[in-house]
């Protein structure tokens, strides 16, 4: 190669070399510049630029440097870097809604940033330094940021027990236990499951034509406009039982299974025929029914449709079904054995044992099976003639299949383990491992728990879930409560944050087991934190009520709240099962630091009794919320006959401090002297009213107002 | 051998750009969260059923002690019917009366939250919450007020911060 070549080349080679050596630094550059551009330190000089604009900028940059801040606790595996940009978490003075994010300050919650992190509770990725890697799926990270409106979820991955403060997620665990989701899911820390009725006798109950119209046509119903509807009418209830889809031969078979289930003859029984004879033909037969009916407060458990002003609701309680057409659906013979004895049809029932007279029960039986009745409900359906050998094994294969061994029982056969997938870690799920089919939905977690709840084979073709109804919030409330299911903790010391569930439960010995078994006390009033919300608190009751009282009104539920409708059923309890029970709770259910023989009755004097009157009437204006004679508020229980009803020790103590007594309830606590607590106390045992009111005089009222309404 | 150095140094040095500026991409998939999400909880306009307020988790703890403790007597409706207000001389205010309240500071519905109407010589009627419920619940009790408020609330004192950040 001549010289002169060599020369041009090397030229061009250095030249080449130049241009190579000025990219190969511009490329090494992009490092720094990119770290110098890096969207974290954009927040972090932003804030600089945003506190000098606030009074306290010194405080607001006590802490500042131009690094990335992370909190770091090993033992519960948390990293997180949130604070680099949400500088103002802890500043109180960043409180309000003006602060632009993400400099606002975090609301007081109980737990601190510094000993918790952020994705304890918010999730995202807390190491992350960019904004959409930490709020957001990736695709390294598919643990997003739970929105907010599901935060409570987080609080119930370790409280176990309900917390008054999350009233979303408390609401979610009870709709997931009401409605049995536990039949087919495994799921974590819920109450027992509450399960459907067993179906071993059904056959005797109910035709074979009326469980093929419920299987074809639930009760609820969701209206265009999302309203809700059992029967025709509207509820704010939720219903229990789903409806499935089922083909119309599928139906048949089902429904013929069924009908051939007849477990348990009837315990039939016949009505004194001189009380038929006497009633029969009396035209006040079903209206006096009616009454009745309404005395034993059956609708204190059970809705029903009225009519009011041309308006048809729904009113009653939810404990039991809804009875608008129960005459329709069971047979005369089946009613009466059931009212008689409920538990001889299904151990598990609820429903309390009344005393009942031949009178009443004829009586409250005529009524249902006239009043309560549609004749359109068994109309214009197919003719299914007696059950087949053929439809009967084709119904017993489906009952299992489709899943209705899983809440219903027949013939001892226990329920199906296992139905459905168990859901006990769904909260922790990514979003890669969720079938979202051809859904048209966002590809997350809580799009996915909503899609799959509000329309299960919408996501899963296959799916054998059967269709729910919900309302917004209680959609809401059920996604966070499923949320909350994450699994085990995965690390130990994430174990020992768990506040796992108080067990409880209220064994009583006796005499009174009996009567508490009997009337199903339980079913509504709470005893150390078992049984029902429906209904007062008993806890304490003996060191609340006095004996006599108890036992009266045992015998005569009256109203002690002004405003809410009466809901203690007329037992028609035996004066020998009022006195057992008024007895032990007297003895054994009491708050142990009252002594009933504390406070003397005897040691107040007429003039502490008119200084009480004065405090109550004028210094604290008791009035307020509570009624003595015609007057006073709704808020608080009536005091009319407070000298009869209440105990002295326990009107003490209440007074000294309400809440030690019953923790929610909304009585305020107050700086009452000694001298005043006694005064107030010899006035109100001045106050009695007569003992044994009318049986019937008002249908108005009891309900703990404080407890059962307000959760 | 050198022209084929020539030849290739080129190549070479744009591959090793592409592969550096390669790793600048974003990978992250930007999910929009519905609007509603993002709030914590809400509360429909005591005014107008269909509109929602939007509440923070101040609030809505607010929202949860006024609903056990406060409704019976500052609103018409209770969640077991029939309301006390009307039984009360003189009538309390509605919890979103902003004609009443907005005039009061937040330090004055502590107080009278706190000890009650006749320790600051308003009606005895109001009793006293402050050993009933935390300092943290009553400021939330009033921080449920300012939000539902009617007119509009508008907190005293210098104007927000103009300064707005990239959300």
């Amino acid at each position: 190669m001549p010289a002169e070549d060599m020369g041009k080349l090397s030229e061009r080679l250095r030249l080449t070399f130049a241009l190579s050596t000025v990219a190969c630094v511009l490329v090494l550059a992009i490092s720094p510049v990119k770290d110098f551009r890096a969207e974290w330190k954009h927040y972090k000089r932003s804030f600089v630029k945003f506190a000098q604009g606030r009074p306290d900028t010194k405080k607001l940059l006590a802490d500042y440097s131009l690094s990335i801040d992370q909190v770091w606790l090993p033992g519960m595996n948390v990293t997180d870097r949130c604070t680099t940009c949400h500088q103002g978490i802890t500043q109180p003075s960043l409180a309000d809604v003006s602060v632009p994010q993400p400099f606002r300050a975090h609301p007081p919650i109980p737990h601190n940033v510094r000993d918790w992190g952020c994705t304890v509770c918010h999730r995202g990725q807390g190491p992350a330094t960019e904004v959409a890697e930490a709020h957001e799926t990736t695709l390294a990270w598919e643990q997003p940021i739970l929105p907010a409106h599901f935060l409570q979820a987080s609080c119930g991955s370790c409280h176990q027990a309900d917390l008054t403060e999350t009233p979303q997620l408390t609401r979610g665990r009870e709709l997931l236990t009401r409605l049995n989701c536990q039949g087919c899911h495994k799921l974590n820390n819920l109450d027992r499951p509450m399960l459907g009725p067993d179906l071993s006798s059904v056959g005797n109950k109910v035709t074979r034509e009326w469980i093929y119209k419920w299987l074809k046509d639930p009760r609820t119903e969701l209206d265009k406009d999302g309203n809700v509807s059992v029967n025709g009418y509207e509820s704010g209830d939720e219903s229990r039982m789903p409806k499935f889809r089922l083909k119309d031969e599928e139906i048949r078979a089902i429904s013929a299974f069924l009908s051939v289930q007849k477990a348990k003859p009837i315990e039939t029984y016949k009505i004194n025929p001189a009380v038929v004879a006497a009633w029969s033909k009396k035209p006040d037969l079903i209206s006096d029914g009616e009454v009745r009916f309404r005395q034993m407060m059956c609708t204190t458990c059970h809705p029903l449709a009225v009519t009011r002003a041309g308006e048809t609701k729904l009113i009653g309680g939810n404990i039991g079904p809804e009875l608008t057409k129960v005459g329709s659906k069971v047979s005369e013979e089946w009613l009466v054995a059931w009212l008689r004895n409920p538990q001889a049809y299904l151990p598990h029932a609820n429903m309390p044992r009344y005393g009942w007279s031949d009178e009443d029960l004829y009586k409250v039986s005529q009524y249902v099976m006239d009043k309560l009745t549609d004749s359109d409900l068994l109309a214009n359906l197919p003719q299914l003639g007696a059950a087949t050998n053929e439809e009967v094994k084709t119904g017993s294969r489906l009952f299992t299949e489709k899943g209705c061994a899983s809440c219903h029982a027949v013939n001892g056969e226990g329920r199906q383990k296992d139905f459905g997938p168990d859901l006990t870690a769904l909260g922790a799920k990514n979003a890669s491992e969720l079938e979202f089919s051809k859904a048209k939905i966002d590809h997350n977690l809580v799009s996915y728990i909503q899609a799959k709840l509000q329309d299960p084979v919408a996501v899963n073709p296959a799916a054998r879930m059967p269709q729910y109804i919900w309302s917004q919030p209680d959609l809401e409330a059920v996604t966070t409560a499923l949320l909350s299911q994450t699994g085990p903790p995965s690390t130990s010391a994430l174990q020992h944050l768990v506040v796992p569930k108080k067990d409880v439960s209220f064994q009583v010995v006796g005499a009174f087991a009996q009567i508490y078994e009997r009337y199903k006390c339980y079913a509504c009033h709470r005893f150390n934190g078992y049984g029902g919300t429906l209904a007062p608190d008993l806890s304490y009751e003996g060191s609340r009520a006095q004996k006599k009282w108890v036992a009266d009104f045992l015998k005569n539920p009256q109203t002690i709240r002004p405003t809410l409708t009466l809901r203690m059923p007329q037992f028609n309890m035996p004066d020998k099962d009022a006195a057992i029970a008024a007895e032990y709770l007297s003895m054994a259910v009491q708050k142990p630091d009252i002594d009933p023989e504390s406070v003397d009755a005897h040691q107040f004097t007429p003039a502490m009794a008119s200084m009480g009157k004065q405090l109550y009437e004028v210094k604290y204006q008791c009035q307020s919320c509570h009624t003595i004679g015609a007057t006073g508020g709704y808020v608080g229980p009536s005091l009319n006959n407070a000298g009869n009803w209440l105990t002295p020790a326990w009107i003490e103590a209440w007074l000294r401090n309400p809440q030690a007594l019953q923790p929610d309830t909304i009585e305020p606590r107050r700086n009452f002297t000694e001298e005043e607590i006694k005064a107030l106390t010899a006035y109100l045992m001045t106050l009695h009213v007569g003992i044994k009111p009318e049986t019937s005089k008002s249908a108005a009222s009891t309900l703990a107002v404080a407890q059962g309404v307000s959760r | 051998m050198k022209a084929k150095l020539l030849k290739t140094a080129p190549l070479v040095c744009t591959v090793f750009c592409v592969l550096t500026l390669s790793g600048c991409k974003k990978t992250a998939v930007v999910v929009n969260p519905d609007a509603a999400f993002g709030a914590y909880d809400t509360e429909p306009d005591w005014n107008d059923s269909s509109k929602l307020v939007k509440l923070g988790y101040q609030e809505s703890q607010g929202k949860r002690v006024f609903y056990q403790y406060c409704v019976w007597c500052h609103a018409d409706a209770t969640p077991a019917g029939p309301s006390n207000r009307s039984n009360v001389t003189p009538m309390p205010p509605l919890l979103n009366d902003g004609e009443k309240l907005n005039g009061e500071s937040d330090q004055y519905l502590q107080n009278i939250i706190t000890l009650g109407g006749s320790a600051l010589g308003r009606s005895a009627m109001m009793p006293p919450y402050g050993k009933t419920l935390s300092p943290d619940e009553i400021e939330a009790v009033i921080a449920f007020t300012r939000v539902i408020a009617q007119p509009a609330y508008q907190k005293p004192g210098r104007p927000s911060s103009q300064y707005t950040t990239k959300e």
